[in-house]
């Protein structure tokens, strides 16, 4: 079994390599058979990965203890469900699921563009092969998931394995993996269709309308991804924290943030002919982060607490990853003619300029975060010092960016296209100003002095009423048309242009989760000792441990303390806190925290554990942390809306100066997509 | 003897009160205050020592007994602070002191967001210059556009 398993992923590289080369002489040479084989090569490398994948499950699934992964990474008392996780549990196993996510994007756009884009798909194919014969050369040579455990020269199974980290076995770490990895994978292909439209010299929309849709699934992918990771840090590490700046969250952050920027100022390209470099600029930023991102998570060249181990293929992607960025710099410098924009900025005052801004603010954020992820290492290869960049760098540096990017989810949709009035704009935004003060001034009148969080909290309050007069003003004006209640108009209005209303749902769900950032300003906190028995307050809540116990099953040692929750004298729920010591492996420990959730404030309890017979547990309020978890559900309603066709087609002209009206007022300008 | 009986009193108050005490607290706050200041280096968190949410961490644990020991000395917080340094390097603060090359990790993305500013200018002042060599259009076929537009807005509002 082990030598169909490697033998498939040997003859999957022939193919990709022969994809390649099929595609970049089958053109060059006016082939069309190459071409085409090598298209057909593409599904080839799918079905043999897809052979292997399935040998690699197969093994862990039974327990096939003769392999050194699954002997590593299954043990025998695990549930099934993450015996299958642990596919992507090390290295070898993640590497393959990388590499057959995107042998299956591949044949994915192969199948769909058969009859399309014949010109640049020779060269998207070549895009694509290239990278996946880069992971498939990894699993080929330093990482085979399929070695097997010897001694001498006969093979040996052990008894029992190791099994997975009893951390990741928790149900958002089941589908977390895979959803970063549709998510990083996903963004190939943008990159493959720009690099085929800027060999071909096509840099026109094309490209940009086949892979907009792809984009954003890519983008939803990465978002469910990024944010399953915050919740099971949040439910599972015990501290209550979802984001620790750590340096491989943080490499999983910054294609997010690039794609972000990318589907905003796509828009641009779309409607207005404009920013065509930009574009390319952040399509192939976010390829390269991404890669960047899992050079990160594997080299060992930064500390990282969920880094694999450290392995011999840092150098491997160091030497992809320049070569690829050396090329498209050149081509894209060298195709710099085809790239002019069609229009003309009209006015500052347009939404062109707060995409410019947008746009700026999030490379901004980007940038810091690289910048912050990297300095240790700089600053250790300039002054030989180590030095430490952890989490109030990020903070102090990101959370002035974050709320004047706030502000921006809030002024973008305000601001007409082309030219906007200050007339125009005073209108607009008398309201939602408004609004948004009157919300800090009356958190400031109820005793709160924390000023990101009054900021915050007001420029959410802005955000939320620039959305809600759009929806509004669109539905006022159908339901006045049609005789429509105005729910029915708001849905018919978002049907009607799903991308725009879709984006604006997106931002109020980027508006919740924001709630829940800031109500990590008022976090209380406290780490005591008790015993049965014993009272403690934290917050508004009294609490009382009414039992503590321990005990063992087959799987693992545990120990949990029942605590009595009070609220004003009234006895409201208990929560059971516990503490897991698993048999297996190196008897890893592992906690199951307690929390009662409520939008306004979570109340979160970890067994930290046992000492002179005494329970340490860590008690934690969480004011609004809830919202993260609201806005992750619209962010994903909200993207979806997106991705459904919109009941009207629009058309953008392309707008361009023609003449200048002496002496003439200037017309009036409309907003809208 | 009777010089003892205060103290010895002091001492049996104390006690009780230890045993009174129902629940202790693990991390006093001058503790915290100091350890917000120090990186955990245990190399599983990116906490401070003043945070780091592991009870048993090899690192944070340690240097929170010699923060509160230094404490009960009367050493000061910079004191503390510096002997950390002392021993284990600037790595041992939380964030890189404002001083020398490291001076850069935080002058970057100040220095980044005013290059974007600068770049935004220009492409602005770039993409805003052909309309002024634009020619001088004619008015009739201005105002058939105007005529267009408010028609436009008509069917709109």
């Amino acid at each position: 079994m082990e030598n169909l398993g490697a033998l498939s992923l040997i003859l999957a590289f022939c193919f990709s390599i022969y994809a390649v080369f099929g595609s970049v002489v089958g053109k060059w040479k006016a082939r069309p058979f190459l071409v085409k084989s090598a298209e057909r090569a593409v599904l080839a490398q799918w079905g043999l990965q897809t052979i292997a994948a399935a040998l690699l499950v197969y093994a862990l699934l039974t327990c096939d203890f003769r392999l050194a992964y699954v002997a590593s990474h299954v043990n025998t008392a695990m549930p099934t469900i993450y015996k299958f996780t642990a596919w992507w549990g090390g290295q070898e196993g993640s590497l393959l699921l990388w590499s057959w996510i995107l042998g299956s994007y591949s044949a994915v756009v192969v199948w769909q563009n058969r009859k399309k884009f014949r010109d640049m798909m020779p060269w998207v194919t070549a895009t694509l092969m290239v990278t996946q014969a880069f992971f498939l050369m990894l699993i080929v040579v330093p990482l085979s998931p399929f070695e097997v455990l010897a001694v001498g020269k006969e093979i040996r199974a052990v008894p029992d394995g190791n099994g997975l980290n009893p951390l990741l076995q928790y149900w958002s770490m089941a589908i977390h993996p895979p959803m970063l990895y549709l998510g990083y994978v996903g963004f190939i292909v943008p990159f493959a269709f720009a690099m085929g439209s800027l060999i071909t010299k096509q840099p026109g929309d094309g490209w940009i309308q086949t892979t907009r849709r792809w984009t954003l699934v890519t983008w939803l992918f990465q978002s469910c991804g990024v944010l399953l990771g915050a919740g099971w840090a949040y439910a599972v590490l015990g501290w209550g924290g979802y984001w620790g700046w750590d340096p491989v969250e943080n490499a999983s952050l910054l294609p997010w943030i690039t794609a972000t920027a990318f589907l905003h100022s796509v828009m641009m390209q779309e409607k207005k002919g404009m920013m065509k470099v930009w574009n390319m600029v952040l399509v192939s930023s976010t390829f390269f982060l991404c890669i960047f991102g899992t050079f990160l998570t594997r080299s060992g060249v930064v500390s990282s607490v969920h880094a694999f181990a450290q392995s011999p293929i840092g150098p491997y992607f160091a030497t992809f990853l320049s070569i690829h960025i050396a090329a498209t710099a050149w081509l894209i410098l060298d195709r710099l003619g085809y790239l002019k924009s069609e229009a003309q900025l009209e006015s500052v005052l347009s939404r062109e300029s707060s995409f410019l801004f947008n746009n700026l603010i999030l490379l901004a954020s980007c940038f810091s975060i690289l910048w912050g992820t990297m300095f240790p290492v700089i600053s250790e290869a300039v002054t030989g010092e180590k030095i430490s960049v952890d989490a109030p760098f990020f903070n102090r540096v990101n959370v002035p960016i974050g709320l004047f990017l706030l502000l921006l989810t809030g002024v973008g949709p305000l601001i007409a296209w082309r030219r906007s009035s200050l007339e125009s704009l005073k209108k607009a935004f008398l309201w939602p100003s408004i609004g948004g003060f009157a919300i800090s001034a009356a958190l400031f009148a109820l005793g709160i002095r924390h000023f990101y969080a009054l900021m915050a909290f007001g420029l959410c309050a802005f955000v939320l009423l620039t959305v809600a007069m759009e929806f509004f003003k669109g539905s006022r004006a159908i339901s006045a048309k049609t005789g429509q209640n105005l729910l029915s108009a708001m849905v018919e209005l978002t049907h009607r242009n799903t991308r725009r209303y879709g984006g604006y749902i997106v931002h109020v769900a980027i508006v919740m989760m924001f709630i829940g950032f800031t109500g990590a300003a008022f976090n209380k906190e406290r780490t005591i000792e008790l015993k049965t028995g014993d009272e403690f307050d934290l917050g508004r809540y009294h609490m009382r441990v009414a039992e503590i116990k321990q005990g063992e099953n087959p799987n693992y040692d545990w120990g949990h303390a029942v605590v009595e929750i009070n609220q004003g004298g009234q006895l409201i729920g208990t929560l059971a806190p516990e503490q897991r010591f698993y048999k297996a492996g190196q008897g890893q420990q592992a906690s199951v925290v307690a929390i009662r959730r409520r939008l306004h404030e979570d109340l979160y309890l970890n067994f930290a554990g046992m000492q002179n017979g005494k329970v340490i547990i860590q008690a934690y309020v969480f004011p609004l942390v809830g919202w993260i978890w609201v806005g992750f559900a619209g962010l994903i309603f909200g993207t979806l809306i997106c991705l459904v066709p919109s009941k009207v087609k629009y058309e953008f002209a392309k707008t361009k100066v023609m003449g200048v009206a002496q002496g003439a007022a200037k017309p009036k300008a409309v907003s809208g997509d | 003897m009777i010089k003892r009986v205060p103290r010895v009193l002091l001492l049996l108050i104390t006690g009780y009160l230890c045993v009174a005490q129902v629940s202790s607290d693990f991390l006093p706050p001058e503790v915290r205050r100091v350890g917000m200041k120090l990186a955990c280096l245990c190399g599983a968190c990116n906490n401070s020592v003043g945070d780091c949410p592991m009870i048993g961490c090899h690192y944070s644990n340690p240097a929170r007994e010699r923060i509160a020991e230094m404490q009960k000395a009367s050493t000061s917080d910079d004191a503390i602070v510096g002997a950390f340094v002392k021993e284990r390097g600037v790595q041992a603060l939380i964030v890189p002191p404002n001083t020398g090359f490291n001076r850069l990790v935080w002058w970057m993305p100040v220095v980044a967001i005013l290059l974007g500013l600068i770049a935004i200018y220009a492409w602005v002042t770039r993409m805003r210059k052909p309309a002024a060599d634009a020619p001088a259009i004619d008015p009739a076929v201005l105002e058939k556009y105007r005529d267009s537009i408010d028609r436009d807005l008509a069917k709109l509002e």
